[in-house]
């Protein structure tokens, strides 16, 4: 038995087509586990909300000046801060580096990042740290008793 | 030319990269003698039959609960307040959740069905005697493993069903002389069924017991590995 009756000529093509059987076998059910084993591991909430109110007014008694004021804007965190009477800075309050919160540094007037030590001026001009590229600036001004954030 | 053939067992492998993979594996770990003696090696004699199956399906049976276990851990959630509404929604909303709730929920009676069955071979045909005592005591201890797997994972869902089942089965070794009561208390983590409970069973459930049932399963096969089938009736 053995070697050379497995190997003579006359068994190639059935062999091949026993072979390709196992193949067309393997690959279907290899396939029907991985399909609802996929579908059902896959995400079933909506994609991550982009977009929302593209404007917003805050009332400009809520934003003192000097004094951070966080809000959300485009369904992300954002702060407005009043350097002075005339001028309103409204800034993404997500750090460019890696996606933390920036806070608001009273003493230090700075937005510092808690995750990585990145630092942000009143503007949002990168001071140091690892962020590559400052703060996403929004437009915002002063309309009559309130502050109006537009996407820049 | 004779064109270069690795032998595996009755495989012949002839795909000059595979050979080549396998050669660097085999250089640095062996794999060729794995292969051979683990692998290909014929150990179960031809007089077995279906019979001498169960303990195999036991385990096959055993992995597929891991599996689906681990599937429907990504949507369960073991609060009183939300576990039923998550088995609900794996159920009724979760792509094939029913059919990944049904196979693990078919699966753990079908483990304890072949399980028995497999007892009962070892049982009726004296497999259990000298020298492979050690291996029913081992034995013995995942059926009680099993058991302990079928009591925890029943409460999960968190239904009348499940609830009452567990009040019953926390009661009845509070009859035990002595113990009982401390027993029970332990077994509940109180005095009532509640949070307290469905977090232990869960805990149970699905890290302490399948952790200590996979280690046991296999010492169970390490025996059997060295002391080999036993021979026919």
């Amino acid at each position: 038995m053995s070697e050379e009756t497995w190997d003579a000529p006359g068994h190639e093509s059935r062999r091949g087509f026993l072979n390709a059987a196992l193949g067309f076998f393997t690959l279907t059910v290899t396939l029907g586990v991985l399909y609802p084993v996929g579908m059902f591991l896959w995400p079933r909430g909506q994609k991550a909300v982009t977009g929302g109110a593209t404007a917003m007014k805050l009332p400009l008694a809520e934003v003192p000046i000097g004094e951070a004021k966080f809000f959300r804007f485009l369904n992300k965190p954002a702060v407005v801060i009043r350097p002075n009477e005339q001028e309103a800075v409204a800034l993404s309050a997500v750090c460019t580096h890696l996606g933390c919160i920036v806070k608001w540094s009273e003493g230090k007037e700075e937005f510092d990042c808690p995750c990585h030590g990145g630092r942000f001026d009143i503007r949002g001009a990168v001071l140091g740290g690892p962020p590559p590229k400052p703060l996403t600036a929004f437009t915002a001004r002063v309309e009559d008793e309130y502050l109006v954030i537009e996407e820049a | 030319m004779e064109r270069e053939t690795l032998a595996l067992g009755p495989m012949r492998i002839r795909n000059r990269q595979a050979i080549r993979l396998f050669a660097w594996l085999d250089d640095r770990l062996g794999v060729k003698e794995i292969v051979d003696d683990e692998v290909f090696e014929k150990i179960a004699p031809a007089y077995l039959g279906l019979w001498s199956c169960f303990g195999g399906i036991s385990f096959f049976l055993f992995i597929s609960q891991v599996v689906t276990g681990a599937l429907l851990m990504v949507y369960y959630q073991p609060t009183i307040a939300e576990a039923h509404a998550s088995v609900a929604a794996i159920m009724n909303e979760v792509p094939f959740g029913w059919l990944i709730r049904g196979i693990h929920a078919w699966g753990s009676n079908l483990m304890l069905i072949a399980i028995m069955i497999h007892m009962a071979k070892i049982f009726y045909a004296g497999i259990y005697k000298a020298p492979r005592e050690l291996n029913w005591v081992v034995g013995v201890s995942l059926f009680l493993f099993t058991l302990g797997l079928s009591f925890t994972g029943y409460l999960l869902p968190w239904t009348q069903l499940a609830y009452w089942a567990t009040v019953v089965g926390t009661e009845t070794p509070a009859a035990t002389p002595l113990v009982g009561e401390y027993l029970r208390f332990l077994m509940r983590g109180g005095e009532e069924i509640g949070q307290v409970t469905l977090t232990r069973f869960f805990a149970i459930h699905v890290m302490a017991l399948p952790v200590i049932t996979g280690l046991t399963v296999g010492l169970h096969l390490l025996q059997i590995r060295r002391q080999g089938i036993s021979g026919p009736l």
